[in-house]
């Protein structure tokens, strides 16, 4: 990337200087515009008098949290948001992206890692224009199932939860979020591969027919996730957002 | 280092049916507190009663003797008298004189009876060959009666109502037999019935408040034991009532302000455990970033592993100390499709992993939690063996999951202390960065929070089988 106008200008905001200033360098030499804020007034403060292009936000800071400055952000403007969070023990529960997140990391990150998050996050905002509104969260109902996010749980009628796979979660939550459209492998794999990639390194085929025999009532005669000539899936069912 | 402290280690009777301590008591035993209380004061009771009614017979059946003894003596001496002087028997006093012994063989005597008055004769110088009682058993409602006239029928008729008639012969030697009756009340009987009343009353009044108060001590206990085995560290519940006598509720405060302390230290535990994570990660992660200006790729390659491991490490810490108190709900979960999930997340990292696809099976678990005691085993046996095979037997109560592998296995004399948080295996299982880790010992907490128990053993032809066994029903 150039140092241009155009360079992005990210906040960075942790309370941590031992992290946040390493990382800060690091951001920089990989050619961000880098601001710091070491709390969340601090960068109430930066959000105000700078444009800032995306923000890379830590949950755990004394004072205001960063959740609830997450929410303020989503509530006051577009700019992404990327977490850092620490894993919640126990649960798969990714707290953040409901608060409208747009992707996160867990420490003890990588920092090539959260550079390239965040040029992912910022080249989907160019191509799409506005930024799609926290398309992750919440819980979608389908064909009689419920995929909810938060948790990563696919729940059936009788409210039994189905474990799926991270890359059965994935490749459903990519379906989910985009019915009746028709999504080709490529498509699949690159939507599919925002984390953990090595996860996602078998062929789409193989998830989709290991989510069939999971979600289809026949699985032979899928009429949930269908195949469309000419190589691609895409899901049929109706949806609805909880 | 001091982490074994907050370890929460499984019990290994989690599965166990606990067998109550039966000693070889009669099924009808009462097992409860105020049940035994109540059954040994009955018996004692009725020991004293039984004890107090012994007594009460013999002096009663000393009375008796006497009545009978010295009026017959008397009414004998009269009719020695009578004949002596050729007076007639008096017809009213019913004493007859025969030539043989009137008194049917087959009727119980009363040796008692027959000493008494033989020795009273004797002392009145009247000479007898042999005295022979017999107790005869009489209806009130003999017709024959009416012959001594209505007077003596009716007194008659009364003894006999009262009891039953003893019939005593004296042989006097040169005049036979004299025969007359005696009334003979039937005192045992009488006295066993006496006995049951007074006893009868007794228990009304002394076990019927027995019970009651032991029931007022046994109650608030029974809440107790129900509260202390419901306890939940961690999660506050309501104190146990303090009711019932002075004593018991003491033991109840006892427990609510122990319980009350051990919340305060589990809750103290879990902000130091918080602030420690916090503490550890955050330089973790600031070396995470810092090691990215290392310039050679293998080093640095080598320094985020090292990173990840022990962060890993922290992790397993964490979940280990907080499985007591899991914050995650009981959800109803197709474990077959768990199963499969955490298997298909290995086959994504081309770990060689199979797995025999289970029919559905329903349970209430933690899902969660549970991916990760399964993901513990699986994880285990890739890193030593390199491959795994999991399945999943349903049986009829228990429901087990089987982990096996073909590596080295583990010494047969360590195959339970492998479970330890930070146990290291000298020989075939080792691990450049900490042995063992805590993978097992938190797999198997997770495990003893589901009531369930894991075993290791160690496989014919070599590899290791863990096994996870949960019981269907929670």
């Amino acid at each position: 990337m150039e140092m241009t106008a155009e360079t992005p200008h990210l906040l960075l905001v942790d309370d941590e200087r031992s992290i946040r200033e390493p990382l800060a360098q690091y951001l920089v030499k990989q050619g961000f515009r880098v601001t710091q804020a070491g709390d969340a007034e601090a960068a109430r403060a930066r959000l105000n008098a700078y444009s800032i292009d995306l923000v890379i936000l830590d949950i755990m800071m004394p004072g205001e949290d960063g959740l609830s400055l997450c929410r303020h952000i989503r509530e006051t403007s577009e700019t992404p948001v990327i977490l850092l969070t620490a894993r919640s023990e126990e649960t798969d529960r990714i707290v953040g992206l409901e608060m409208g997140a747009d992707d996160y990391v867990v420490k003890p990150f990588s920092p090539r890692e959260l550079a390239a998050r965040v040029k992912v996050v910022l080249r989907r905002l160019i191509a799409g224009g506005t930024r799609q509104h926290a398309p992750e969260t919440g819980s979608f109902a389908f064909a009689g199932w419920v995929l909810k996010t938060g948790e990563r749980t696919l729940v059936d009628r009788e409210g039994v939860s189905v474990p799926l796979s991270t890359g059965e979660f994935n490749l459903l939550h990519t379906l989910v979020t985009r019915p009746r459209q028709v999504l080709t492998r490529d498509q699949l794999l690159d939507l599919t591969q925002g984390r953990e990639a090595a996860a996602f390194d078998r062929a789409i085929d193989n998830q989709v027919s290991r989510l069939r025999k999971k979600i289809e009532p026949d699985h032979k005669n899928p009429t949930i996730i269908k195949t469309v000539w000419g190589g691609g899936y895409t899901l049929s069912a109706e949806v609805t957002r909880l | 280092m001091g982490w074994r402290l907050y370890a929460v280690g499984g019990s290994d009777q989690a599965l166990s049916d606990r067998p109550a301590r039966r000693r070889l008591l009669p099924p009808l035993w009462p097992r409860s507190l105020p049940g035994q209380i109540t059954l040994l004061a009955a018996i004692a009771l009725f020991g004293a009663q039984a004890i107090n009614f012994t007594l009460l017979l013999r002096e009663r059946q000393q009375s008796r003797l006497g009545q009978v003894i010295f009026p017959a003596a008397t009414r004998v001496t009269d009719s020695v008298d009578r004949l002596k002087t050729g007076v007639a028997l008096d017809k009213r006093s019913n004493i007859t004189l025969s030539d043989t012994n009137p008194i049917d063989p087959s009727l119980r005597r009363q040796p008692e009876v027959e000493e008494g008055i033989r020795r009273l004769l004797r002392e009145s110088n009247i000479p007898v060959r042999a005295v022979v009682t017999g107790l005869h058993p009489a209806s009130p409602d003999d017709p024959a009666l009416d012959k001594f006239g209505p007077v003596m029928a009716e007194r008659i008729r009364r003894i006999r109502r009262y009891g039953v008639e003893l019939r005593i012969a004296v042989d006097l030697p040169g005049r036979g037999w004299l025969t007359l009756s005696a009334p003979w009340p039937r005192t045992e009987q009488f006295v066993v019935w006496q006995l049951l009343g007074q006893t009868a009353v007794l228990y009304i009044v002394v076990l019927i408040p027995l019970l009651w108060s032991g029931y007022r001590i046994a109650l608030p206990l029974r809440n107790l034991a129900n509260a202390t085995r419901r306890f939940q560290p961690g999660t506050p519940a309501a104190p146990v009532d303090e009711r019932g006598p002075r004593d018991v509720r003491a033991v109840i405060a006892a427990y609510n302000s122990l319980s009350l302390r051990v919340n305060a230290m589990i809750d103290e535990k879990d902000q130091m455990l918080a602030a420690i994570g916090h503490d550890l990660r955050t330089p973790l992660a600031a070396l995470r970033v810092r090691i990215e200006s290392v310039e050679d790729d293998v080093d640095r390659a080598r320094m985020a592993d090292v990173i990840d491991e022990m962060n890993r490490t922290l992790e397993d810490i964490l979940s280990l100390a907080r499985v007591g108190r899991p914050s995650e709900p009981l959800t109803d979960t197709d474990l077959a499709a768990l199963v499969d999930a955490v298997v298909e997340d290995f086959r994504d990292l081309d770990h060689d992993v199979t797995f025999e696809e289970t029919a559905r099976l329903t349970m209430r678990l933690r899902p969660a939690l549970m991916r990760r005691a399964i993901r513990n085993l699986i994880e285990n046996a890739v890193k030593y063996a390199g491959a795994a095979e999991v399945r999943i037997v349903p049986g009829a109560r228990n429901i087990a999951i089987e982990v096996a592998d073909r590596g080295p296995g583990i010494p047969q004399e360590s195959l339970d202390k492998v479970f330890d948080p930070f146990m290291r295996l000298e020989s075939s299982r080792n691990r450049d960065t900490g042995g063992l880790g805590l993978g097992l010992a938190l797999s198997r907490a997770i495990v003893s929070e589901a009531n369930g128990e894991i075993k290791l053993e160690n496989r014919p032809g070599g590899g290791l089988l863990a096994r996870i066994v949960l019981p269907r029903a929670t």
